[in-house]
């Protein structure tokens, strides 16, 4: 009976393979078909539906100015500037706050207090000036921001207005060989690149999904805003007349903005054409009901998923990179500390693309939080140049209030306006901060996409301060 | 310091030269890979292949097509023949050369890995229809046959490719060959594509780019020694006879036929209604299921509901629900054509 068994199964197998070659390759989607159209045939004989509802002819309304020639365009560029206004002013005031609190009393607290137990000054100066300032630094300067642009940000999403965003912007990342809700991920990594890329799980096509999260990084991100503008200030209106100063270096701070937008669709368009070609795509987009967004629910969400993770994770990072900090500008070998040894030993070629070794050591050791480049940068400088008066000791990273204080400092440690604009380059152009990173290989969990999201930036920016560099000192001099 | 117009050449040169490398098609690296190609091995497994297709089809092979078609000298291919037959892989006499049931076999294999790849190519990556067979003649020659049953299985256990070849299944059984080429349907007459040969090249190009697919309907106009005309899905197509040789059909009843030229989604305005008639073959792998998941299937009313700013995608109410699409995909949706 068993044998019988064994060998009609073999037969059954063979004619099953006989006739789906009878059939055709179709088979799958007449099934399909069939479903649907028993389902509606069911739903015609028992559902019945309400003549149209007025919320549905408000939507047609309201999609008809939002998907206009005229007033479509004006108006995203409006929400959008009013949203980024409201998260620059509104996390001035709980920044400084957060600052005073975190850095400014307690950190002075603390330094006390390991004195008085009598910890060691090695050990007082890695905890305190290397793990904790850094964590409180990061939180001072992430956590308002973030928590005022994710809610918002969130809440036009749920209103259903982003969607349309999408909508519009696809016709132009259709031709960069992207997907049109990169324009929303994109804009959410203005606020930070960490839930930027987070953000690309809306784009549910692979390909287009991927080109979202290594362009991601090309969206000039909160933190880096306060260099951009700070350098701007310093260097691009410190080169124009007085009363235009505020007026160009701000320009110079949007067109820095813009060029990272332009990056971000040239490299779409560069990697759906070459390494990206062969990953599978498909196109869909959904345009939900408008419905009053819901508030609390929103300000939840967006704290706890966005905010607090985003933020955990910074931290997470800063603490090892506070130590290194602390401990390259502390730990010496034949007299020299070895931040110093470092930055001598890179100076003549960082000079070829029109940095230096400060800058390059801040990028590297800063690489929890492009919030704390800064502040790294000004310490080392001090470091190398031996001022005195600034700054609390080697390795205790600081920010100065006044601008000209500031500018001293970069002037002593021999910049100029090429330094600046590289510099402000090469702050857009670099590698994504460790917490992206991280996002990045546990978005894509492949290691492949992190280095290339990692590297090719970088890659990039090197370059583009190559060919400044090389061109301004041809065209201005030195 | 170095000077800055030595530092500027020299960066160019570096840029110029990772282009020469990595260029997609012309890059150094691409022509080594492509250089690697004709080994022993794949001169081998290329000439079963094309000595199984003549079998199948019921052409006599000679030393002349084997080395026509693999592309070496005619002295070459008597080697590789000669090495074939050493193999006990095929047998020469007089009226041509023949396969024996190793050969038959081995060539199956070849042959089953090459169709799983398309087929993989085109419903699971985006890699375009004409690169298709290019990629599958590589890919043949590395896989073996447990990585190709393997593949399959996930794929779902395809058994035609995308040019409506049958795939051989792992024992080696493949249906008998069915319908006739293009050439040979009547003027006036109904047929559907079920196969475009991929081979030559050059004529393929030439099918794809004529919009040509499997499963398309077409009609015949004009069957003459110098040229075949006919619609195809209601769009009229000339080609040469030789290029039609490669197209095979098989005759449908006229009753379930369509008349005139087809409607896509993509000709609605604003406000315009129009009902699924089929989505065409063209949209495939995850596109076809994603539009299937989101109801569009024959009988579904879909109307168009408004335009973005530019023009392109277009949101269309599908079923409860505002969707955009891209105008190349509604080009692939086909209405029923009411007048």
């Amino acid at each position: 009976m068993n044998r019988t068994n064994g060998h009609n199964n073999e037969a059954i197998l063979s004619l099953a393979n006989n006739l789906r070659w009878e059939i055709g390759e179709n088979f799958h989607d007449k099934l399909m078909e069939s479903i649907y159209a028993n389902a509606t045939t069911i739903a015609h004989k028992s559902v019945t539906t309400p003549i149209e509802k007025p919320t549905f002819s408000f939507d047609r309304a309201l999609d008809r100015i939002v998907t206009s020639p005229v007033l479509g365009f004006p108006m995203m560029f409006l929400i959008l500037a009013v949203i980024f206004w409201l998260t620059i002013e509104g996390a001035n005031v709980p920044s400084a706050m957060l600052a005073s609190l975190l850095i400014d009393t307690f950190h002075p607290i603390l330094k006390d207090f390991s004195f008085t137990i009598g910890l060691p000054w090695w050990l007082g100066g890695v905890l305190i000036d290397g793990a904790y300032l850094a964590g409180a630094w990061v939180i001072s300067v992430m956590l308002p921001p973030m928590a005022i642009f994710f809610p918002l940000f969130t809440l036009l999403e749920d209103f259903g207005y982003l969607p349309r965003v999408a909508f519009n912007m696809d016709n132009l990342y259709r031709k960069a060989g992207a997907h049109g809700k990169q324009a929303l991920t994109m804009a959410m990594g203005f606020g930070c690149n960490a839930a930027g890329v987070v953000a690309a799980r809306v784009i549910d096509s692979p390909r287009e999904r991927i080109i979202a999260i290594i362009t991601n990084n090309f969206s000039l991100c909160n933190g880096r805003w306060p260099t951009q503008i700070l350098i701007a200030t310093i260097f691009i209106g410190g080169a124009v007349p007085a009363h235009l100063a505020g007026l160009v270096s701000a320009g110079a701070v949007v067109g820095i903005a813009v060029l990272g937008i332009v990056f971000s669709l040239v490299v779409s368009w560069a990697l759906s054409r070459t390494v990206l070609k062969g990953e599978a795509s498909a196109f869909s987009l959904e345009l939900p009901p408008y419905r009053p967004p819901r508030v609390l629910r929103t300000l939840y969400t967006s704290l706890i998923d966005r905010t607090l993770i985003v933020l955990w994770r910074a931290v997470i990072f800063a603490i090892p990179a506070g130590i290194v900090i602390w401990l390259v500008s502390n730990i010496t070998v034949g007299g020299e500390s070895v931040a110093e040894i470092f930055i001598n030993w890179v100076d003549p070629v960082t000079l070829i693309i029109g940095l230096n070794g400060v800058i390059i050591l801040a990028y590297i050791i800063a690489i929890p939080a492009n919030e704390i480049v800064i502040p790294t940068i000004l310490m080392l400088t001090v470091l190398v140049t031996s001022i005195t008066g600034v700054g609390s000791g080697d390795g205790v990273m600081f920010e100065l209030d006044s601008v000209t204080a500031t500018e001293d400092i970069l002037m002593a440690g021999g910049w100029t306006l090429l330094t600046g604009i590289n510099l402000m380059l090469f702050s857009l152009l670099h590698n994504p901060c460790s917490t992206t990173i991280y996002t990045i290989y546990r978005e894509t969990k492949s290691v492949k996409w992190t280095v290339v999201s990692t590297l090719l930036p970088v890659v990039m920016g090197i370059a583009v301060c190559f060919f400044v560099t090389q061109i301004w000192r041809l065209v201005v001099g030195n | 310091m170095v000077d800055p117009l030595t530092s500027l050449i020299i960066g160019f040169i570096i840029i110029l030269f990772f282009i020469w490398v990595y260029l997609p098609r012309n890059g150094l690296l691409a022509r080594l890979k492509r250089s690697k190609k004709n080994t022993h091995r794949v001169l081998i497994e290329d000439s079963l292949k094309h000595l199984y297709n003549c079998e199948y089809n019921g052409i006599n092979c000679t030393l002349n097509s084997v080395a026509g078609n693999v592309s070496i000298s005619a002295d070459e291919a008597a080697k590789v023949v000669k090495k074939l037959e050493e193999l006990e892989l095929i047998l020469s006499h007089e009226k041509g050369i023949s396969l024996t049931t190793e050969g038959r076999a081995y060539a199956l294999r070849i042959i089953r890995t090459h169709r799983l790849w398309e087929k993989y190519l085109a419903d699971e990556t985006s890699v375009g229809e004409e690169d298709w067979h290019i990629a599958a003649e590589e890919i043949e020659h590395r896989i073996t046959p447990a990585q190709a049953d393997a593949l399959a299985a996930q794929i779902g256990n395809p058994v035609f490719d995308p040019h409506g070849d049958p795939i051989p299944s792992a024992k080696g059984e493949l249906p008998l060959k069915k319908g006739n080429v293009l050439n040979t349907l009547k003027e006036g007459e109904f047929a559907r594509i079920i196969h475009i040969e991929d081979e030559p090249n050059a004529i393929y190009s030439q099918l794809v780019a004529a919009g040509l697919y499997p499963g398309m309907q077409v009609r015949m106009i004009e069957s003459s020694k110098d040229r075949i005309k006919f619609l195809a899905n209601g769009e009229e197509v000339v080609l040469a006879p030789l290029f039609a040789k490669n197209v095979t059909i098989i005759p449908i009843k006229n009753e379930t036929t369509v008349k005139g030229k087809f409607k896509s989604l993509s000709s609605l305005s604003v406000g315009e209604k129009g009902i699924v008639l089929g989505i065409s073959k063209r949209c495939r792998g995850q596109q076809r299921r994603r539009l299937m998941d989101l109801g569009v299937v024959p009988g579904t009313e879909i109307e168009a509901e408004m335009k973005s700013i530019g023009g392109d995608p277009v949101a269309y109410r599908i079923r409860g629900a505002s969707i955009a699409l891209r105008k190349n995909q509604a080009d692939k949706i086909y209405l029923i054509n009411e007048e």
